[in-house]
């Protein structure tokens, strides 16, 4: 087990730059998950600590030991791939065995290990099976096998459950959280799904074009994303984003004005974007209640999606299940200004209550 | 035309062209093989197995069995050896790649007679660059065909300079069915480049390289363009092999039966050597 430290790893292909200098501290036995949409940058980083990409600046440390210049072999990490990447012409149990005997390791000591693994993982069924004999759920299982009985400082996973239909990859997705717990060994996790990352993640960092826009606990980047891209990406349906300005101390934006959060406050005329979660606007009569003009409904089971406009802004509601809205219908909701994220437009970075005032000029 | 009619005719029209142009001259050739007969012209008597008889009597026939062996797996060995060498160099990063991979087919596309003719160029006694070469290294002049364990040297050098490319090209595309993640999962694994090889390319590409050896087999064991231009099978018959000797048989001594014959034993060495090669290294490898 080990930390993994990040200093400034930046990663350059010629003149396109796919990581610019990336700082991240690691604790032992962390669970951290990259996310972020395809083209990012959170696969190639994960490589990077891997050792399968060179990196251009800057330098990796896994435990007290600097490892930028290492082979992927002399890291003592494991690597779990998206595609399995199982050697389709041995067993699973010489899958499972290879990285030891690489390492020369005794034939005891690996039957020990591998049959451990099996256990853990229900794949002593299948030791001496060819890979193409098994379901996709069971060569993941397998690929994580090959990661754990390396007993490696850090586990790498690079988007491990893409390649599983829905219904496996929440069993897996389970699997994993389950095995993090019994061996406590730091993991890093790739994926660009963020229910995978908020399940699993003790921290997410998010990662777009090459930069992270925010590291930290799953609820803190739903609670207060860092900036309009983290708002946008975090949270399903989507938050609603309304572009506006400061007025009179309100948010004001196409005939809609609105308290700003207690302690936030911005420059009169700031171009400001308000961000509310449709999870966060209660249907109901209550007063300083705004009315929803409903033009889509979308029945999700256990709730509603209402879509349509408060005023001129177009909001998505997203309510307890109802059946009697119907569209044309208008439904009263209530916006709380203590639900309410507020960006600089200019920025595109979150405003907090106790921040400096937004669009107030740097002191000479 | 209904659907069963367009399968028969199809089936047909293939069936026949099989008959006429593979089976009737293969029949043809096996059934001279029972004759005895000096030329094309005259009546053909009937001799039984005698043809037989003779050819397997004559220690000559021997010698061109031997003979074809030695140039087979000479030629093969090599062609696999360098062949793959050459694919995995090719399938590095470097700059100019794509000419470097498209010259490298060039000698696979020269017609025999002129590799042959550059051979004989690059050897001759006085303005051979291959013997100025020899020269400056100090080393004694080869006599390239004069010799009979040069004769053969020469034969497969110049076989295995033109069909190696055949093998790199194969290996190459075949190289680009590997799956990179198999490569860094093998990494991690801790090999080496050498352990690589062994581990992942070798039994991932182990169904092509059984095509590949198998057509290489076949190919030079009845390769006979090669070795005529060079040597004609001299000297004194130190690359005869079995075609070589089926011909001059046939058609220079005019023992068109003993010819058949010899054509025919070769023909089920092959047809052996085939089977017993598809049970030992079966395509389905699972």
């Amino acid at each position: 087990m080990a930390q993994v430290t990040l200093n400034k790893v930046r990663k350059a292909y010629g003149s396109v730059v796919a990581v610019h200098g990336v700082d991240l501290h690691i604790q032992d036995g962390e669970f951290v998950v990259f996310l972020g949409p395809s083209g990012c940058g959170k696969s190639t980083t994960l490589r990077m600590i891997a050792g399968l990409e060179e990196i251009t600046s800057g330098t990796i440390e896994i435990g007290a030991r600097d490892v930028t210049r290492l082979e992927p072999k002399d890291r003592n990490i494991a690597m779990v791939f998206q595609n399995y990447a199982l050697y389709p012409h041995k067993t699973i149990y010489e899958n499972l065995a290879f990285g030891l005997r690489m390492r020369k390791m005794e034939r005891t000591e690996i039957d020990r290990r591998v049959k451990a693994a099996s256990a853990m993982l229900g794949l002593d069924p299948y030791l001496e099976r060819k890979p193409k004999q098994l379901s996709g759920g069971q060569m993941q299982r397998v690929a994580l096998g090959r990661a754990l009985v390396r007993e490696p400082e850090v586990f790498l996973l690079d988007e491990p459950l893409s390649n599983l239909d829905a219904k496996l990859r929440v069993r897996m997705r389970e699997e994993i959280a389950r095995l993090h717990q019994e061996v406590g060994t730091s993991m890093v996790y790739v994926t660009h799904d963020q229910v995978e990352a908020m399940t699993l993640a003790d921290r997410i960092v998010i990662m777009r074009d090459g930069h992270v826009q925010q590291v930290g606990r799953p609820l803190e980047v739903y609670d207060r994303p860092q900036n309009l891209f983290v708002a946008g990406f975090i949270g399903a349906p989507e938050m609603n984003l309304v572009e506006g300005r400061a007025e009179g101390g309100r948010f004001a934006a196409g005939g809609l004005a609105l308290d700003l959060p207690p302690g936030v406050s911005a420059r009169e005329g700031t171009a400001l974007v308000v961000g509310v979660r449709p999870e966060h606007m209660p249907a109901g009569q209550a007063p300083g209640a705004l009315a929803l003009e409903v033009s889509v409904i979308e029945q999700l089971g256990a709730q509603t999606l209402l879509i349509g406009r408060i005023g001129a802004t177009r909001m998505r509601v997203l309510v307890e299940r109802t059946d009697a809205v119907r569209p044309g219908s208008v439904v009263p909701v209530s916006l709380r200004p203590e639900r309410l994220h507020v960006f600089d437009a200019g920025t595109g970075m979150r405003i907090e209550s106790g921040n400096a005032q937004a669009g107030a000029r740097p002191a000479a | 035309m209904s659907s069963r009619a367009t399968i028969y005719s199809f089936l047909g029209i293939g069936l026949a062209a099989t008959l006429l142009l593979i089976v009737a001259p293969v029949a043809y050739a096996i059934s001279l093989s029972f004759y005895r007969m000096d030329s094309f012209v005259g009546t053909p008597q009937w001799a039984g197995l005698d043809n037989y008889a003779r050819v397997l009597s004559d220690w000559t026939f021997w010698r061109a069995l031997i003979n074809g062996f030695v140039y087979s797996l000479g030629t093969i060995v090599l062609q696999v050896v360098l062949g793959i060498g050459f694919a995995l160099v090719l399938n590095q990063v470097f700059p100019f790649r794509n000419i470097v991979r498209g010259l490298s087919i060039l000698p696979y596309l020269l017609p025999t007679v002129v590799v042959v003719l550059t051979f004989k160029w690059m050897v001759d006694g006085s303005i051979g660059v291959l013997t100025a070469v020899i020269a400056a290294l100090g080393l004694p002049p080869v006599s390239w065909f004069e010799s009979p364990a040069a004769a053969m040297t020469s034969v497969i050098l110049v076989s295995v300079w033109m069909w190696t490319p055949f093998v790199t090209t194969t290996f190459l595309a075949a190289l680009q069915t590997v799956p990179a993640s198999l490569y860094e999962a093998a990494k991690v694994d801790g090999t080496n480049a050498v352990q690589r090889f062994f581990h992942i390319t070798l039994p991932m590409l182990k169904p092509i390289l059984t095509v590949i050896v198998l057509l290489r087999a076949v190919w030079m064991f009845n390769k006979f363009d090669v070795i005529w231009l060079l040597t004609q099978g001299g000297p004194v018959g130190a690359t005869e092999h079995l075609a070589i000797l089926s011909y001059k048989t046939a058609f220079s001594l005019f023992d068109i039966g003993g010819g058949a014959a010899i054509a025919t034993i070769s023909f089920l060495i092959l047809s052996v050597a085939v089977f017993i090669y598809f049970r030992l290294f079966p395509l389905d490898t699972d």
